[in-house]
Order: structure tokens, then C-alpha cells, then sequence
């Protein structure tokens, strides 16, 4: 299977998961709506009518045609959430090149937030009170704007805009695998009841800010709304007391936001529970003639790079596959193959998983040299020489005091003294510019100065310090679970392996990790200043410190054998024996 | 009925063997560091220290100290702040201000404790009722954990401070304190790591990195820290075998909680019923024994979306301890009512294919007081803790109300499991009881099981098996 046609077959089951979450939540659309006019029309004293009026309210044909454009609306929503989490991850590293990116999308995306976030507003206030229902009413035999429905369908758009600056803005859409991967109902309903619990509480703010901006704003938008339509304006909601004092109109505005709130909230996570399900992929590629074509092999699908989800997903199943203590399936990974008895599943794992470390690594060393503080800064620094009268107790308090500051980053308040002064050499002979090349470089800088003044340029052209390094560890998850069922693999090896076919390559995969936890232990004392990936790196570190761990605890005896004696054995070995 | 038969083959107390206790010389355990708790209780060395004695006092406002204290310890601290007699002294009316807020406060804690009684703060007492440490209040020692990989030891003293020890005994013994680590329940060694250690207590997890760096006496702070949800105090946990998930259990919560420490989540395992108290994983980590307060008990499997089998034991009761087998196929545990060893059995019937997976809690040993020796003492009764060791030739089980250890010897096959009485171990004193007990991981496949005794006189015993 190519390339292409691995990505297409990968690509159509997702979409088939997406339309999954889309129908999911158009269904939940009337759950909602049921949810909400439940409290809109309680009566206390009479619960079955209650009960019973929301339910026919709810299977009514106004019902049904009147959530035609809402339900149009979030499918357009689950469009574009499908594309986002399929679309390739690019690094931008300046804000100007993420605008010429990202913008078009983005402003996609707030459009469909807005439009259900209005739609939605529109179709719940067809339910309330009669004062809440239309644009206008009529007032002293005339017809007014109604300030509560403006009121209203603003709170629906204010709300829709509030979820997609609060969390779709700035971050990319992300699946996010469950600690706990409960049966489908049990998440379906601990999802809704979080969902439901917690935008009563998120909704508190939103609400009063857009009551505020309606206080002082809200006049101007039913004036300009009177004009367009022609009809008189309403006074009701005008001035600070008029809004404040509302009750109603301020407990409908609370409860549509909770909704809207909770109803984005939950296409995100639907969206991410079908799309973590697990990936049906494969180990060997079944070469008989009459196999589905479409079958795509773990190690094609982690070469799919430009597929982050995908990439994630198989690297899930093989962690999956490798920690759920089957051998038996474990067993293909060992397996010789035909033609010619060779360990091909074995080979192409490896060189897979090989291949994303190396890539990995060397573009997180060549975003490291970016980082002022780890600029140039050799792996091991040398060693200042320490004056000969110092006591045997104080100088091992200081190698110790050096140790420490050198593995937490701490630099000293002084520079230490070069020896490069002393070793300057008397005698060098310099170039001199003439000054045609003198002026023109001092033009040059002064332009350059000149220009990094305007306000925002810098903001917009430069790349943050970090930026790339913070890119590469935010979307680290697939090593992160590829390295842990790599030394998984290897560790069972021992006893599984019947053909020895893991071991050629331990020497490369221990060397890859080692390097691997070399830049991520530089990295360590500026991680926390790294602008965006939060806990990735410490999920990172923590999962190849152990993995490299646990290689060298169950190969212990013969790790001399595996790697030639010399610096990166003894880093090995005192791994181990950290006693 | 099978189960009435197997029981009553069971033999006896009476029939141990003699002690072999102390007989012969094992040259391994010299290496093991000589420890008693006792003694370094009373070491100047692992008082407390705390940072802010150190520094020079300054002169602050009233006002300024006490939001001072809002931001570095939060509001409760802020409200004693203000109704503290400094405060008192100095601004009388804000330690008025401070005991109306405090008395409204009290109203509204006894209305909560009113309406939901179960949310009532949990004393020392009551969680010594749940945890496998004897006479956990007073207990000098009251955890205990080794490394999985390294030779590291860690004692939790009644001191709240936890010492490792290691091989060396020249060396300074590691010493973790903090003022976020009162009343330790719980400790575990991470899997896959020499270094990380989590200790569970009444503030929540403190996660400590021991490592070269802290014989310079910086580190004095858990390298992260993280409270329960419900703020209430851990008392039981376990790391699954690859160290990336922590598993936590509170008597005051229903739920047990799933952490992934690394990026800082959880996700809580509901279901309906008493709180949890005890923990225990399988080896492989296909099943998550959950013992709770009351009789009801789980197993869940871990591999199939978390399902779970609700079990319970006799009335009035709880399980007190449990172990898994080495194998991961069988599960030992014993309920405060009755002092009956019991075992689950958790076998792939791959050749009878029976559709439901059926299991059976088998009644295996009959643990009733008797007489141990000539001097009439007793062994047996109500039991406290289990240990099964790593090879699964042993099984070690304390009492409650007598001093002796009882050792039974185990022959695991696929589908079954023979244990029979072997010895007992006594305390240099008749009156010195073991306040807990755990076996050494084997580092090395030739390595002898190590069984390591916490006495209540704060001596530690290291005791090898053949």
C-alpha cells in the first residue's frame, strides 16, 4: 500500500468516526433542549404536567423544523472540527506567518461559533415567556424592538465567541486519550454530566460581563435595530437598574449560556472519544491476493507525519498492544517471515521507530540552539580549576555546589574568568574595512535598529525564543508511547524472542534513548519558561527516563556487550546504580 | 461445600514447626544496614527544620502580614492570622472582624456536616482502623517500602519524617521532611525509576526525587505535591508496573482515583457504595483490588474498560489486608469478622470456554488463636497484614492481638494453590509485636526473599528465607 492510499484509508476512517460524533451530537442537541425547557417550565405542584408539557413541546413538528437551521449549524460546526483535527501541523515560527496560516481557518471556526451560538439562542427563545419570544412586540399600539430578544440572541452570539477565544483561539484541537478507557456509555455519561455540571458554573462570568456591555452598549445596538426595521424602541432595559433588576431575563440569559457552553464543550469531547478509539491496524501486512486492500500496518501508519492523529493513534495501539500482556500477539513483532525467514515486521518496527527518535532529536537540538540560555552551552562544560589551598571538605562542597547549579541551570552572578585572556595570541593580523564597507555596515545595523523600533514589528516577524522547541514537545505524544512500547518490546525480548531478532538493534535503540534523555535533561532547567507545552515535556522526560531504565535494569549484565566501554557506557551504568 | 472440606484440611497452629528463627547465619543480610527507629526518633539530626526560622524577622503591618499569609498559605491560615493575639494587640477590631467570620463559618460547617455527615473531618483514629500498619497511632514505624530496582529502603516514622536507608551505611541517611507530610498512611517506590518516591498522607501526595543532589540538604521540598480532590487524607496506594499511573484510595471518598503524575491528571473510578481503603494491583496489572470501609469489595479489570465484580464478606466487617500472588493469578485477603484466610481465583479457563468467567472466594486457612509454645502464648486471632514474597513460597501473616508472625508455606500450579503452616517468628521480647512487614523486590534472579519485620520496640529485622 502506498503512501497516498495509506493516508486516504486512514484518513476515510476517521471521517467515518467524525460523521459518528456528528450524528451524536445532533442527537444531544434535543437532550439539551429538553434539559433547558424542563427548567423553563417547572411547576412545582404539578410534575407530571410538567413533565409531560416539555415532552410534547419537544416532539413537536414546530420542534423539528424549527432546529432545521441549528442542527445545519453544528454539522457545519463538526465539519470543521473534523478538518482542523485531520489537517497537518505546521510549524509557524513567527506570528505573521501563523496569521497567513491559521487565520482563514480560525475565522471560519468563530464563524461557525457564532452561528450556533445565535441559531441556538433563536430557537430556545421560541419556548420562553411571551415577552422573551419575538424581535418585536406591541407597545402603546405601536410596534417596538424587543429588548429581551436582542438581549438574548446577543447572549447567544457573546457566548459562542467566549468559548472560541477561551478555547479555540490560541490552542489546536487535540485528542486527548483517556487515564481510564471506560466502556462507551460510562464516558458518554460522565461526559454529560460534567458538561452539564460544569457550564452552570463557567456560564456565571460570561453572563455578567455581556449584562455589563449590554448595560452600555445594548441602547445603541436596539437603536440602530429600530432604525433598521423601522419600529419604535423599547425602553424597558434602559439604564443599570433596568438590566440588574430583571431576574428573569437574567436567569434565561445564565441558562442559555450554560447551554451553549456545555454544547461546544461537548462536540469537542465527542469529537475526541470516537476519533482515540482504538485504530484497527495491523503488524504483518497479509500478502494473499484476496485480503482487503485498505489494511494499513502499524509502521506505515506512524510514518504518516503529516497526519498527527493518525501518527498518535498507532502509536497507541502498539503501546496498547505491547502493555496489555497478551504474548501472543506480542509474538508477530518476533516472527520471521516469508520469503527467506527474516524478521520483517521486526526490521520495518524498528526502523520506524528509530527513524522518529533521530528525527526527533536532531530537531530538538537544532531548536535548542535557539534558547539563549542553552546557546553554545557544550554538553558537559569544563571544569574550572579549583585553588590548590581549598580544604579536601570545601572543594568537594564545591564540585558538589557546581553539579547542582550545573544540572538546574543556575548560572553564576559573576562570569568566570576567561583564560582566553591570557591565551590571547600578541601578534594578529586584522582586516580593516575601508569606509565604503564601514559606512555601508553601519547604515546596515542602524536600519536594522530602526526598523525593530516600529512598534510591533519585532512582535510580528521575529520567532519567540522557544517557539519551535515548544511546538516539537506539545506534539511529542506519539514517541512518548512509541519509546515506552519500545523498551517494552525489548525487555520482553529476553523471554520471547525465540530468534534473537531484537537483539542486533539494542545498541541503537539504548544509544537513541540515551541521546534522546541527554537534550531532554538540558532542556529540563528551562522547560518551565517554555511558552505552550505545559506537561508535555515532563511526560516526555519522565517516559524515556524509565523506558531507558528499564532497558538497562533487565539488560544489566549485558550492557558491556551491548555498548563499547567509554563515557556512554558508564552513563548507563550509573542509571542503574543509583544508590 | 468444597470450600467447609478444604478448610478443615487445614492444619492447625499447633502443628508449627519450631522456630527457626535467629538459627543460622545468612552472610547477605551483614550488607543490610542495622536500623532502629527508636534511637534516631530522638536524633537531634531529623528534627524538624523548617525555612522561615532562619531568616531574619522584619517589621510588617498588620494588614500586610495577613495577606501575606492569604498568598503563601491560604485562607484558613489567613483567618488564624487574623485572630491571632499579634493581631489582636495591634488592630483590635480586625481580630473582632476575623472571629465573626470565623463563628459564620462554624455555623455553616455544622449546617454541612448536618446534611451530608459522611464529609465529617477523619481523625487519626479512624483511619487507624483501615490501615495494615499495627497500632498505627503510636507505631514508630509506620510504613515501610523498598525499592523495586535498587537497594533503597524507605521508613515512614511516626515523626512524619521518612529516612532511606541504602547498602552503604556510611553514608548520611536521606532524610524527606516537610511540613505538607503529617500522618504517612502510605508510601510506594515509583516502578522503572531509583529515585522517585511518593509518600500518601493527610495533606494528599507528596512525590519526592532522592537522588545525589540532597546529601547538599536543598532539596527540602517534594518535587511535587498534590491533594486529593475532596482535600481529604490518602490512605492507600499503588503504582502500576510501569510507573506512569498511581492508583489512590480514601476512607472519606467513594471513588478511587487514577493520577497520571507526569502531566498532572486524574480521573476518578466511580461507583455507588462506601468509601475505598485499600489497594492492592496485580503484578501484571490486569486486575485493581479495592477494599472499602464496609463489607462490599471490587476487583477490577484493568484491561477490560475497567469493568468490575462487587464482592463482599462477611457481615459487619471490612478486608483488612490482601495480596496478590506473585503469578497474578490468585488473591488473598482477610475480613476484620472472621480470622479465615480467604482466596480469589483469577485463572483463563481457556479450555472449558465458559461464557461468564466465573470466580470463587475459597476459604484456605483457619487462622483462630492457639497456643504457640509450652509458655502457653498465643498466636492466631483477628489478622493485621499479609505478605506473600516475591517467589511465592511464603506467605507471612500478622495478628492484631498476638506478637508472633506466622509463616505458611505456598505451592502455586496453574489452577491451584496449596498453603500449608511452616514456622513462626517471635520479637526478642515476648511483649514486642510487628507493626508491619514487607518483602524485599529480588534484584537479582539468585537472590534469597527478604522478609523485613518493623517491631513496635522500632527495631528493623531483616529475616531471609531459603
Amino acid at each position: 500500500m502506498s503512501h497516498l492510499s495509506t493516508i486516504n484509508a486512514c484518513k476515510l476512517l476517521l471521517f467515518r468516526r467524525c460523521l459518528q460524533a456528528v450524528l451524536l451530537t445532533v442527537g444531544i442537541q434535543f437532550l439539551l433542549l429538553t434539559i433547558f425547557l424542563l427548567f423553563v417550565n417547572f411547576q412545582l405542584l404539578r410534575p407530571l404536567h410538567w413533565i409531560s408539557v416539555t415532552l410534547s413541546l419537544v416532539c413537536s413538528m414546530y420542534t423539528w423544523f424549527a432546529s432545521i437551521p441549528l442542527v445545519g449549524a453544528v454539522v457545519l460546526y463538526g465539519m470543521i472540527l473534523c478538518q482542523q483535527h485531520l489537517a497537518e501541523r505546521l510549524y509557524c515560527p513567527t506570528r505573521f506567518r501563523w496569521l497567513v496560516h491559521y487565520a482563514p481557518r480560525k475565522l471560519l471556526f468563530l464563524a461557525a461559533h457564532l452561528l450556533v451560538g445565535y441559531l441556538t439562542a433563536w430557537l430556545y427563545t421560541g419556548y420562553m415567556h411571551t415577552d422573551y419570544r419575538h424581535l418585536w412586540y406591541k407597545c402603546y399600539d405601536q410596534e417596538c424592538i424587543s429588548a429581551y430578544h436582542v438581549y438574548l440572541l446577543g447572549m447567544g452570539i457573546f457566548a459562542g465567541c467566549y468559548y472560541f477565544v477561551s478555547v479555540h483561539m490560541r490552542q489546536e484541537v487535540e485528542i486527548e486519550f483517556p487515564i481510564v478507557n471506560h466502556l462507551w456509555g460510562e464516558k458518554l455519561r460522565e461526559v454529560l454530566y460534567s458538561s452539564l455540571a460544569r457550564s452552570l458554573i463557567k456560564s456565571l462570568l460570561p453572563t455578567l460581563a455581556y449584562t455589563l456591555l449590554f448595560w452600555l452598549f445594548g441602547g445603541v445596538v436596539c437603536h440602530k435595530l429600530s432604525h433598521i426595521f423601522a419600529v419604535d424602541l423599547d425602553e424597558r432595559l434602559e439604564g443599570f437598574f433596568g438590566v440588574a433588576t430583571n431576574g428573569r431575563l437574567l436567569f434565561y440569559g445564565w441558562l442559555l449560556t450554560s447551554q451553549i457552553l456545555s454544547n461546544m464543550h461537548l462536540m469537542r469531547c465527542f469529537y475526541s472519544m470516537f476519533l482515540s478509539e482504538e485504530f484497527p491496524l495491523a503488524i504483518t501486512k497479509n500478502r494473499a491476493a484476496f485480503v482487503q486492500e485498505k489494511e494499513v500496518t502499524v509502521v506505515a501508519a506512524l510514518g504518516l507525519s503529516n497526519v498527527y492523529v493518525v501518527q498518535c493513534l498507532a502509536a497507541k495501539y502498539l503501546y496498547n498492544l505491547v502493555t496489555a500482556g497478551d504474548a501472543e500477539k506480542r509474538s508477530e513483532l518476533f516472527q520471521l517471515t516469508e520469503p527467506g525467514n527474516r524478521p520483517a515486521n521486526w526490521r520495518s518496527l524498528c526502523d520506524q521507530c528509530l527513524s522518529l527518535f533521530g528525527n526527533f532529536t536532531d530537531e530538538l537540538i537544532d531548536s535548542m540552539q535557539k534558547i539563549s540560555v542553552l546557546k553554545g552551552s557544550p554538553s558537559s562544560p569544563p571544569l574550572t580549576p579549583i585553588s590548590e589551598n581549598a580544604s579536601a571538605s570545601l572543594m568537594a562542597e564545591r564540585v558538589l555546589t557546581r553539579q547542582y547549579n550545573q544540572m538546574h541551570g543556575i548560572r553564576a552572578i559573576v562570569s568566570p574568568r576567561s583564560n582566553a585572556v591570557i591565551d590571547r595570541p600578541v601578534d594578529r593580523i586584522h582586516r580593516v574595512p575601508d569606509w565604503c564597507e564601514r559606512t555601508s555596515m553601519q547604515l546596515e545595523q542602524s536600519l536594522q535598529l530602526l526598523i525593530n523600533r516600529i512598534p510591533g514589528i519585532v512582535y510580528m516577524f521575529t520567532e519567540p525564543e522557544g517557539a519551535k522547541t515548544a511546538f516539537l514537545l506539545t506534539h511529542s505524544l506519539p514517541l512518548v508511547f512509541v519509546i515506552q512500547a519500545l523498551s517494552q518490546i525489548c525487555v520482553f525480548s529476553l523471554k520471547e524472542d525465540r530468534y534473537g531478532v531484537v537483539q542486533t538493534d539494542l545498541p541503537d535503540i539504548i544509544r537513541s534513548m540515551s541521546r534522546l534523555k541527554g537534550e531532554l535533561d538540558k532542556l529540563s532547567s528551562v522547560a518551565s519558561n517554555l511558552r505552550g507545552p505545559g506537561s508535555s515535556f515532563s511526560v516526555l522526560r519522565g517516559a524515556v527516563r524509565r523506558s531507558l531504565f528499564h532497558i538497562c535494569v533487565a539488560f544489566g549484565e549485558y550492557l558491556s556487550e551491548l555498548i563499547p566501554s567509554g563515557e556512554e557506557l558508564h552513563q548507563l551504568q550509573t542509571v542503574i546504580n543509583q544508590e | 461445600m468444597a470450600a467447609l472440606s478444604n478448610l478443615k484440611q487445614c492444619p492447625p497452629f499447633s502443628a508449627l514447626a519450631d522456630p527457626s528463627f535467629g538459627a543460622k547465619h545468612i552472610p547477605e543480610l551483614d550488607s543490610y544496614p542495622r536500623i532502629h527507629v527508636k534511637g534516631e526518633l530522638h536524633n537531634s539530626s531529623a528534627q524538624r527544620f523548617y525555612g522561615g526560622p532562619g531568616f531574619v524577622p522584619v517589621h510588617e503591618g498588620v494588614l500586610k502580614r495577613i495577606i501575606r499569609t492569604f498568598f503563601e498559605a491560604g485562607f484558613w491560615d489567613s483567618l488564624a492570622e487574623t485572630r491571632s493575639e499579634k493581631t489582636r494587640e495591634q488592630a483590635p477590631w480586625l481580630g473582632k472582624t476575623g472571629d465573626y467570620i470565623s463563628q459564620l463559618l462554624g455555623i455553616a460547617t455544622t449546617l454541612k456536616l448536618k446534611v451530608f455527615p459522611h464529609t465529617h473531618d477523619l481523625s487519626a483514629e479512624r483511619i487507624a482502623q483501615y490501615v495494615e500498619t499495627r497500632d498505627w497511632i503510636d507505631s514508630d514505624v509506620r510504613f515501610m517500602a523498598w525499592n523495586c530496582h535498587v537497594f533503597k529502603l524507605a521508613i515512614a516514622g511516626i515523626d512524619d519524617v521518612v529516612r532511606i536507608y541504602t547498602r552503604n551505611t556510611d553514608a548520611a541517611t536521606t532524610v524527606l521532611k516537610s511540613t505538607t507530610q503529617t500522618q504517612i498512611t502510605c508510601m510506594a517506590w515509583r516502578p522503572l525509576s531509583a529515585t522517585e518516591i511518593v509518600i500518601g498522607c493527610r495533606q494528599g501526595l507528596c512525590f519526592w526525587v532522592v537522588d545525589n543532589t540532597m546529601i547538599l540538604g536543598r532539596t527540602n521540598s517534594p518535587s511535587q505535591f498534590f491533594k486529593h480532590p475532596a482535600n481529604l487524607p490518602i490512605t492507600s496506594m499503588q503504582w502500576n508496573k510501569l510507573g506512569n499511573l498511581l492508583a489512590t484510595a480514601s476512607i472519606g471518598d467513594r471513588s478511587i482515583i487514577i493520577w497520571q503524575p507526569d502531566s498532572g491528571l486524574m480521573e476518578p473510578l466511580k461507583r455507588l457504595g462506601p468509601p475505598g481503603s485499600l489497594l492492592k494491583w496485580s503484578p501484571g496489572n490486569d486486575w485493581l483490588f479495592a477494599g472499602t470501609v464496609d463489607r462490599v469489595f471490587r476487583v477490577w479489570n484493568c484491561h477490560k474498560h475497567w469493568t468490575t465484580e462487587r464482592w463482599t464478606c462477611g457481615n459487619g466487617g471490612h478486608v483488612q489486608t490482601a495480596c496478590w500472588s506473585p503469578c497474578g493469578r490468585f488473591l488473598l485477603f482477610v475480613s476484620t469478622t472472621e480470622p479465615i484466610l480467604y482466596r480469589l481465583q483469577f485463572v483463563q479457563q481457556t479450555l472449558l470456554k465458559s461464557t461468564k468467567d466465573e470466580k470463587e472466594v475459597l476459604p484456605i486457612a483457619d487462622l483462630n488463636a492457639c497456643s504457640a509454645d509450652e509458655n502457653r502464648s498465643l498466636i492466631g486471632g483477628p489478622v493485621q497484614q499479609l505478605a506473600w514474597d516475591p517467589r511465592g513460597n511464603y506467605l507471612v501473616v500478622t495478628f492484631k492481638s498476638t506478637n508472633h508472625i506466622a509463616v505458611f508455606l505456598t505451592f502455586i500450579t496453574k489452577y491451584d494453590l496449596q498453603i500449608s503452616p511452616a514456622y513462626y517468628l517471635s520479637g526478642e521480647i515476648a511483649a514486642e509485636h510487628p507493626s508491619f512487614v514487607c518483602f524485599q523486590p529480588l534484584y537479582k534472579e539468585e537472590d534469597r526473599s527478604v522478609l523485613t519485620i518493623a517491631w513496635s520496640s522500632g527495631r528493623i529485622q531483616h529475616y531471609a528465607f531459603d
